[in-house]
C-alpha cells in the first residue's frame, strides 16, 4: 500500500463517520432545541421536542431521560417512569440516567409512605 | 506532511466532539399530591382538641385553635371557621353519629379537630470538661447542667361532617431542649406547634420540593 492510499483510508474513514452524523444531526437538533427549551423553563416545548425525537429515533436514551425529566416536573409520574425505564434500557451504564431514577424511585417512594 | 497533520487534528476533534456526553443539571419541583382532598369541602371547620393533661398558666386548646385558624386561613382558600365541641372522651373521634349529630350548618364541611399532650421536664447531669495540658490534673472540671425538655403530641383528625368519618389522621410528636432555665412552656409550645404545622401542611396539603435532575445531550 502506497501511503497515498493509506491517507485516503485515514481520510475516507472518520469522512463517513460525520456523515453518518449528519443523517442523525436533525434527531440531535431535536434534542438539543429540547435542551435549549427545558433551559429556559419551557417544559411543554421541551416534551414536544424531545417526542418527536423519539418518533424518528425510539432508541434515544438521552431523550428518553429527558423526557422523563420533563414528565416529572409535570407532576406525570407514571410516564416519567415509563421513560426513565426505557432510558435505562437502552443505555443501563449512563450514570446520569441512573442518578436520575434513583432520585425519582426516592421521591415517589417518600410520597406513597406518607400515603399509607 | 504539515498538511496532513493538521487535518487529522482537525478529523479527531470533530469526531471527540461527536462523542461527548454532555449534561446539564435542571432542579425541577416535584410535586407530591396532598394526603387528602380538601376541595370537595367548601368549609374548614377548627373545632376543640381533647387535652390529655391540663397546661398551667395558659389555655392550650384555644391557644392551639387560633394558631392552626390563623395558618389556614393564610394557607387555604376554603372558607376558615371555628366552632366550640367540648370533647370529654378521647374515642370520641370514632364515633361517627356524634359528629354527624352536630348541628352544622354548612355541608360540605370538614372539622379539624384532636387530641393533645404537653410535658416538661427538666433533667440534670454532671458534665466533665475536657482539660487543657497546663491546667492541674488535680482540679475537679464536672459541670453541674440542666436543660429543659418540652415534648408536645398531637393527633390531628379531619371529619366529614355529613358522614361523621374520618378522612385524615395523623400524629405528631415534637420535642426540644432548652438551656435556658426560664425558657417559659408557653414560649416552647410555640417553636413544637411550628414544627408540626410545617410537617402537617406539606403532607395534608401536598407540597412541592426541589430536586436535581440531569438532562443529556448524547
Amino acid at each position: 500500500m502506497t501511503k497515498k492510499t493509506i491517507f485516503s483510508i485515514i481520510l475516507i474513514v472518520p469522512l463517513m463517520f460525520i456523515i453518518s452524523g449528519c443523517v442523525s444531526s436533525i434527531n440531535q437538533n431535536q434534542l438539543s432545541y429540547g435542551i435549549q427549551a427545558a433551559k429556559k423553563d419551557l417544559w411543554n416545548e421541551a416534551i414536544f421536542r424531545w417526542e418527536k425525537c423519539l418518533k424518528s429515533n425510539p432508541n434515544s436514551a438521552s431523550a428518553h431521560n429527558n423526557l422523563a425529566v420533563a414528565y416529572e416536573k409535570k407532576g406525570l409520574l407514571d410516564k416519567a417512569k415509563k421513560e426513565y425505564e426505557a432510558a435505562l434500557k437502552i443505555s443501563p451504564g449512563n450514570k446520569h440516567i441512573k442518578s436520575n431514577y434513583e432520585n425519582f424511585k426516592k421521591a415517589r417512594e417518600n410520597t406513597d409512605d406518607e400515603k399509607k | 506532511m504539515k498538511k496532513n497533520r493538521f487535518i487529522l487534528l482537525i478529523i479527531i476533534l470533530i469526531l471527540s466532539s461527536c462523542t461527548s456526553n454532555e449534561y446539564w443539571k435542571v432542579r425541577i419541583e416535584v410535586s407530591q399530591k396532598p394526603a387528602v382532598n380538601l376541595d370537595k369541602f367548601k368549609e374548614f371547620i377548627i373545632t376543640d382538641f381533647f387535652v390529655k393533661k391540663e397546661t398551667k398558666n395558659f389555655n392550650i386548646n384555644n391557644e392551639l385553635k387560633d394558631y392552626f385558624a390563623t395558618e389556614l386561613g393564610q394557607t387555604l382558600e376554603n372558607k376558615i371557621s371555628s366552632k366550640e365541641i367540648p370533647l370529654e372522651k378521647e374515642d370520641v373521634f370514632k364515633d361517627e353519629d356524634f359528629w354527624k349529630n352536630l348541628s352544622v350548618d354548612a355541608k360540605e364541611s370538614v372539622l379539624f379537630t384532636g387530641s393533645i399532650q404537653y410535658t416538661q421536664e427538666t433533667r440534670k447531669a454532671l458534665i466533665k470538661k475536657l482539660k487543657k495540658e497546663q491546667e492541674s490534673p488535680f482540679t475537679s472540671e464536672s459541670k453541674f447542667a440542666q436543660r429543659k425538655f418540652y415534648t408536645l403530641q398531637l393527633e390531628v383528625y379531619l371529619i366529614d361532617t355529613q358522614t361523621g368519618k374520618i378522612v385524615y389522621k395523623r400524629n405528631f410528636r415534637e420535642t426540644k431542649a432548652y438551656k435556658n432555665p426560664n425558657q417559659t412552656a408557653y414560649f416552647a409550645f410555640f417553636d413544637l406547634v411550628k414544627n408540626i404545622k410545617d410537617k402537617l401542611f406539606a403532607h395534608m396539603l401536598g407540597i412541592k420540593k426541589i430536586q436535581e435532575r440531569y438532562i443529556i445531550s448524547n
